[in-house]
């Protein structure tokens, strides 16, 4: 690689919008041939979609695609594979029932092949690589790693020369991972071009040459040189400045202890440690934020407090009360409060109408025997939705038809209907417009006032620096520093989201 | 270039269900005229018959009523488990399974009296279609087997099972060589209700508002609905899947199995191969026409009923079977598949234009 390497791919002040969202807003990148690419950003940054526009899934609303200095204009992936680019989906797509080299030519050729030649062919390939795989293998019996192995086989047996990598470590272990960024160095030495991308910092300093970084759909720094950053300052490009519009509130002094996490683990999708040995304390009128660059157990953590992920270690009491094994269901009756990540499929029911989805959390007490009494139910929703303000259609219509700020304060008034003591909020205003950001966040400083205690995790540093009494780091399963968020200074939030310990 | 597209209501059209019913019938009967003409029929003689055979007098009202007697059952069946996001692909077999309980306990309890000896037939055939049902509900629960393919295999194994015994233990010695079961005594018979309409009739239309009520009002019934639409939201609302799953699936499989049991009694007599008449499967198209909702069964069944016979009836008159099927499927779809347009309107917008690279 040399710094004056022709551009394999330029996207130009690229903007998509979606109804409701844009989702690019002038995103520029420029990525220079043989090197590997890093393209960071939080969830929701932008990346997926200019990732998709470059491989021809999405075509742009406005901007320029141009592939080694020529401009393109893609109308489907085969057209951008045709051009030599070719993705690896964070999903794989591969037929569980056939063989490698099948799922490799599935879909390419017309032809009639000889297997065997096709099978000689991939194993040359791998081997060029370094991606060890038997060809003949069905693909059922390959782990995550080795149907990754599969995938990018694809794309260089279709002769890619621009590889796209959607979060490609994400369903890896830390070796396999490892493993990758050898393979993908190989392939850039090749000649070729590899964009990956990524929110795990040590990665990208690890394997890429220069990183692009995305925020709120556009370009806040382009092609950084790795070599020359650190990640800290990637940490710090990453996350913040969104719209503020609620204001700090007032000190006061904090209560007793309401929330109290003793030497907490927990685990990930792929069982391995996502939380370890987290100790945390939230007092009654104190909000305590969480930061931390996404995938670092924050979500799992948040799950297993809210008692749906199961504790492997450790103990969670709310107000004196011992709930480390109860279900979601009691933690909610001890006054446990919590909004999660995913607003639909987990925390609102997707079919079910508004009234429906008002009492998913006190339905029990709305029985007479067995019958759930619909007068009841009614005048509950009405209740949530006054006192909220959650502007809906007729209440007995599904809630898909609702704005997505509207969702999230059907969800919180539902959450806080209960009179929580302790409210866990997952980021409760990603997404939502700054109305919706304001009218969510002034409901959490109510709370606070009143007495709750509240965790917030959010990805949106200015959020948590203006909401929280104080501020905690989260970094692989631990909280590596507290701040105050009165005096901190964001480069060394920065740094510490990157693992810097306090002790250094 | 323009198409067009469905776009979805802000609010869905208030008591729009009976007139977008009649507007679809419309379109379909006028659509189905086309089909006549092609094939050479006179469509007023055609519909006349299809009329009058189907709704045109008691003695039709009966054969549509003792039809839509297992279709309902049947559809039932398929969206107890549908409320809950399970697919019982199998109500088939559990027919045939819940017939054959019938059967048995039709021999066993010779010379009883018939208010002793039809309820432990009913009896018996809802648990012979429970039990089979049982099955994939356990496996589904326990080890996330799919319900789907298990369902739909078992419905191979109480064919097989039934061809067996009219075969060989059950097979009657007058049918001169036929595979049939010997004819139920009259004690064993579902008594009738009018003309040749039975008793099932009134069953299956309780059965089936009883489910309707405990879908939508009760506690039970809430809980269904919310893993029916996402487990993940089912897991933080506290409710627990495994147990509601073999519920479900147990209940399912009863109540075809009573679709069986009264199919069995009211309407064949005697168990032959075709007892379960392909309603199993066609309680598939009833539930989803319905919308998953066990509410809405009663009426797409009631529908579904006289298209059938109205269908079987013209082909008398020289109509093939198969545009016979057609003419079916088309009042079918038209009369019930309108309704989309209560939730969605139509919009015409423009297509996107299409251009090589530059």
């Amino acid at each position: 690689m040399t710094s004056d390497s022709p551009l394999a791919i330029e996207l130009v002040d690229i903007w998509k919008r979606f109804p409701g969202v844009v989702a690019n807003a002038g995103a520029t990148l420029r990525v220079k041939k043989g090197t590997i690419h890093a393209v960071l950003g939080e969830n929701g940054a932008g990346k997926s979609t200019l990732m998709n526009i470059l491989s021809g899934v999405y075509r742009p609303d406005e901007g320029q695609v141009r592939i080694n200095g020529e401009q393109h204009w893609f109308h489907s992936p085969s057209d951008a594979l045709a051009s030599g680019i070719g993705m690896v989906h964070q999903e794989f797509r591969l037929v569980p029932s056939f063989t490698v080299a099948e799922n490799i030519v599935l879909g390419a050729s017309e032809k009639i092949i000889r297997r065997s030649f096709i099978e000689k062919e991939v194993e040359q390939i791998a081997q060029q690589f370094g991606l060890a795989i038997d060809p003949t293998r069905p693909v059922w019996q390959l782990s995550m790693g080795e149907r990754q192995r599969v995938e990018i086989l694809k794309t260089l047996w279709r002769k890619a020369q621009i590889l796209i990598l959607d979060e490609p470590t994400a369903v890896l272990t830390p070796a396999e991972a490892d493993e990758l960024g050898k393979v993908l160095r190989k392939i850039a030495e090749d000649g070729r071009t590899v964009v990956f991308i990524s929110h795990k910092l040590h990665e990208v300093t690890a394997f890429c040459d220069e990183a692009t970084v995305l925020r709120g759909g556009k370009t806040v720094a382009s092609s950084l040189k790795v070599e020359e950053v650190n990640e800290s300052d990637l940490a710090g490009l990453m996350v913040g400045s969104s719209p503020m519009i609620s204001e700090r509130p007032p000190y006061q002094e904090p209560g007793e202890a309401m929330l109290t996490i003793e030497g907490l683990g927990t685990l990930d999708d792929r069982f391995l440690p996502a939380v370890k040995n987290l100790n945390l304390t939230i007092k009654s009128g104190e909000i305590v934020g969480i930061a931390g660059v996404s995938g670092n157990g924050q979500r799992e953590m948040a799950q297993a407090i809210a008692g749906l992920r199961p504790i492997t270690s450790g103990k969670v009491t709310i107000s004196g009360k011992d709930l480390t094994n109860a279900p979601p269901s009691e933690r909610f009756t001890a006054g446990l409060g919590y909004v999660p990540e995913d607003r639909l499929g987990v925390g609102l029911a997707p079919r079910l109408t508004v009234t429906e989805n008002a009492i998913l959390r006190c339905y029990k007490n709305l029985r007479k025997s067995i019958f759930l009494v619909s007068e009841q139910a009614v005048n509950y929703c009405k209740e949530i939705i006054e006192r909220f303000g959650v502007r809906t259609g007729p209440i007995d219509e599904p809630i898909a038809g609702l704005s997505g700020g509207n969702l999230q304060r059907l969800l919180v008034g539902r959450e806080l209907s209960g009179n929580p003591k302790v409210v866990l909020a997952a980021q409760p205003t990603r997404g939502l417009d700054v109305q919706g950001v304001k009218a969510i966040q002034d409901l959490l400083i109510d709370e606070r006032t009143e007495g709750v205690a509240v965790l917030l995790i959010s990805e949106d540093l200015d959020e948590l620096l203006t909401l929280s009494d104080r501020l905690l780091v989260m970094h692989e399963g631990e909280i590596v520093k507290e701040f105050d968020p009165t005096t901190a200074h964001r480069h060394d939030i920065g740094a510490a989201m990157a693992g810097k310990r306090d002790e250094s | 270039m323009k198409r067009l597209v469905l776009v979805r209501r802000e609010q869905p059209l208030r008591g729009g269900q009976p007139l977008s019913f009649l507007i679809g019938l419309v379109v379909a009967l006028l659509a189905g005229i086309l089909l006549l003409v092609a094939s050479g029929h006179n469509p007023i003689e055609i519909y006349e018959r299809l009329f009058n055979s189907s709704v045109g007098s008691s003695n039709a009202w009966a054969k549509t009523l003792n039809r839509a007697v297992p279709l309902g059952l049947a559809g039932l069946a398929v969206a107890v488990a549908g409320s809950m996001g399970l697919w019982n692909i199998g109500a088939e077999g559990q027919i045939l399974a819940g017939a054959m309980m019938a059967a048995w306990i039709a021999q066993i309890g010779e010379g009883w009296a018939s208010p002793l000896l039809i309820p432990l037939m009913l009896i018996a055939s809802i648990l012979g279609g429970a039990l089979l049902a049982s099955g994939p509900g356990i496996a589904r629960a326990q080890i996330g087997v799919n319900e789907i393919i298990t369902t739909l295999m078992l419905n191979e194994v109480a064919l097989r099972l039934l061809q067996w015994l009219i075969h060989g233990p059950w097979k009657d010695p007058e049918s001169r060589g036929f595979p049939l079961a010997p004819l139920l005594a009259d004690e064993a018979r579902l008594p009738k209700l009018f003309g040749r309409a039975h008793w099932g009739v009134i069953i299956a239309f309780l059965v089936i508002a009883f489910f309707g009520f405990i879908v939508s009002r009760t506690a039970w019934g809430y809980e269904l609905k919310v893993a029916g639409s996402s487990g993940a939201t089912a897991r933080y609302a506290g409710i627990s899947l495994n147990k509601k799953i073999i519920t479900v699936m147990v209940l399912s499989g009863g109540i075809a199995g009573l679709a069986g049991g009264i199919e069995l009694s009211g309407t064949s007599d005697r168990i032959v191969e075709g007892v379960s008449g392909g309603y199993g499967f066609a309680g598939i198209i009833v539930a989803a026409l319905a919308l998953m909702r066990p509410s809405g069964v009663a009426a797409v069944a009631l529908i579904f009923g006289a298209v059938q016979v109205g269908g079987l009836s013209i082909q008398t008159l020289g109509v093939s079977s198969s545009v016979s099927t057609i003419l079916q499927a088309l009042i079918l779809f038209g009369a019930i598949g309108a309704g989309v347009f209560n939730r969605y309107s139509l919009k015409s917008v423009k297509r996107e234009k299409k251009g090589g690279s530059t």
